[in-house]
């Protein structure tokens, strides 16, 4: 090509990715940065004036108990969200692709529906569903003799209880992905173990299994990354965290620490530190989804 | 012997299905109830005494048409303003070539995985300083922010020969001819899809527009149905059900008419 048109491509690549480029710096990339230049000061979002303090915001994070418990309690969602939203999906889609032979897709149609619902609706209906007074579950536990603990007074209850509400509606979501996935593996290989006479079992644990790992390890990641946030509505729409902090997790603390007690040093501080659990998450990506990431060598 | 194992992974399928979709039966039919009856007959699918009252007190209470249509508009910007960004750079992905290509790509990516906690101090004050507080461009904007849509609309470009485009290239055809005339039209089903995915997600969004929205009336439907639960107790549920079910009319008929485009699309964005 000559250096006319070489020059006129310039300008097109340029003005085919500004607008995405733009939009990315703005809210994304300066954000990052500027997060990180608050985590150094104690500020209130509104004063004129911000108080250099060095590193004591990230200090008060590992000291004060507070910050403690809301870190151990993301350390309690993850690995409930990893159970709920990511291990019973796959091993659920594994029996779909593997165990039953017709109605693959009208099961992919009906899983997915929940995922159509705002979390805020799922939030309501569990909470009514789940009510210790009045809900159909303590209602029937009454029937058993039962009754039904109040698991907005046990932070540790009101944790699985909030953690259920995503996974209605993740679970479709991500059957849908691990299904894909399970689908891609070639036939051949799963018509050769057939021939052989080698047990259902053994050939999904030796064979469908590290095939599948790409798509798996992304579902595994998303899971913890996009559950974190998706908590993060119910955490707001029923129990603010509480009871004293017991169901709070480190999304929700930054948000009540920025927006309701105004301390945003604290809440920078531990954005900072939410996005390096990110980058440790997007290195195992890379290291272990292969491909992804050289796409367009 | 297999036949019955078969069966019986079907039970446990079953289950699952029902555990998904009763709450959104007992949703639907709560709505209809009366206070008193979704107290003491909640199990009943059918209401013994079905009336519209729920309905009619929210109309009172609520302006409805203002809400549905503040979810509308909203939904309707971010989604618009992701096919565009989203297309045109999946485009200058696929078809030039440029110095640090494979570095942006991977810059644009990796920001799907950031958390909003990371930026939602700075963009809320960018939006406040701007003057967009409750407006449904302060809520538009930042969720622009999400490179789901060239990822997706790659993968869809790999199903256009790439001899097409290299072709009417040589002719000297400019290249936003080649996207409006031959790309989009042969990517219509999966914009389409793309679009009712980003339309379906940000219909339902809380966390950045309860941030953004503080003013009633720029309230969209799931802020205003968070206003309807409390965790004190003293809940009106069919109240709350009834809003719960007005918002997912819209969402469910997308899904309904393009239900197969929307699940390939989903599937697609797992696969390499």
């Amino acid at each position: 090509m000559n250096s006319r048109s070489s020059k006129k491509n310039k300008f097109l690549t340029f003005a085919y990715l500004a607008p995405t480029a733009i939009i990315l710096l703005v809210f994304m990339i300066i954000p990052i940065i500027y997060t990180l230049y608050l985590s150094f000061f104690d500020w209130n979002l509104i004063a004129p004036t911000k108080d250099f303090v060095g590193l004591e915001n990230y200090i008060s994070i590992f000291t004060d108990p507070v910050n403690q418990k809301v870190l151990l309690n993301t350390v309690f969602y993850i690995v409930l969200l990893l159970v709920l939203n990511f291990l019973i999906p796959y091993f659920i889609s594994i029996v779909v692709k593997f165990f039953i032979g017709k109605m693959q897709s009208s099961y992919k149609i009906i899983f997915f529906i929940p995922s159509l619902f705002s979390l805020v609706v799922g939030a309501m209906l569990f909470s009514w569903i789940m009510n210790p007074v009045s809900g159909p579950i303590a209602f029937f536990m009454r029937q058993l003799g039962v009754s039904l603990p109040n698991w907005t007074n046990s932070g540790a209850m009101a944790i699985v209880v909030l953690c259920l509400m995503t996974n209605w509606k993740v679970f479709g979501y991500n059957f849908v992905l691990l299904l894909t996935g399970l689908g891609s593996v070639p036939q051949n290989i799963i018509d050769a173990t057939k021939m052989d006479s080698i047990p259902k079992w053994r050939m999904i644990w030796d064979i469908v299994l590290p095939l599948n790992k790409s798509i798996a390890f992304y579902v595994l990641i998303l899971t913890i990354v996009q559950g974190l946030q998706y908590v993060f509505t119910p955490i707001s729409v029923i129990t603010q965290g509480g009871p004293y902090y017991g169901s709070s997790n480190v999304l929700y603390h930054t948000y009540l620490n920025a927006f309701v007690l105004y301390k945003t040093g604290n809440a920078s501080a531990l954005a900072v530190i939410t996005f390096l659990i990110f980058l440790v998450l997007l290195y195992l990506e890379i290291k272990f989804v292969e491909g992804r990431a050289d796409r367009y060598e | 012997m297999n036949k019955v194992k078969g069966s019986s992974w079907h039970i446990l399928l079953i289950i699952i299905c029902l555990v998904l979709l009763l709450p959104v039966v007992f949703m639907v039919s709560n709505s209809f109830k009366t206070l008193q009856d979704s107290y003491h007959s909640m199990l009943q699918i059918i209401p013994l005494h079905p009336t519209f009252s729920n309905y009619s007190t929210l109309g009172k209470q609520v302006d409805l048409l203002r809400l549905i249509w503040n979810t509308f508009f909203m939904a309707t910007l971010v989604t618009l303003g992701k096919i565009v960004t989203g297309l045109l750079a999946a485009y200058a992905f696929k078809y030039f070539t440029f110095k640090g290509k494979k570095w942006l790509y991977f810059i644009f990516v990796s920001t799907i995985f950031v958390p909003f906690t990371v930026v939602m101090i700075p963009n809320y004050l960018v939006i406040s300083k701007a003057n967009l507080l409750n407006s449904a461009l302060g809520v538009a904007l930042p969720q622009l922010c999400d490179a789901t849509g060239i990822m997706l609309f790659l993968k869809a470009m790999d199903k256009i020969p790439s001899s097409l485009i290299e072709a009417v290239h040589i002719d000297g055809i400019p290249s936003y001819k080649i996207l409006k005339d031959i790309v989009v039209p042969i990517l219509r089903p999966s914009i389409i899809s793309i679009g009712a995915i980003f339309f379906i997600n940000s219909w339902n969004e809380y966390v950045w527009p309860t941030l953004i929205l503080k003013d009633k009336s720029s309230f969209t439907l799931p802020l205003a149905l968070q206003n309807y639960i409390s965790s004190e107790g003293g809940t009106n549920f069919p109240l709350a059900m009834a809003l719960s079910t007005i918002m997912i009319i819209v969402p469910l008929l997308i899904y309904l008419i393009f239900q197969r485009y929307i699940l390939n699309s989903i599937s697609s964005s797992g696969l390499k």
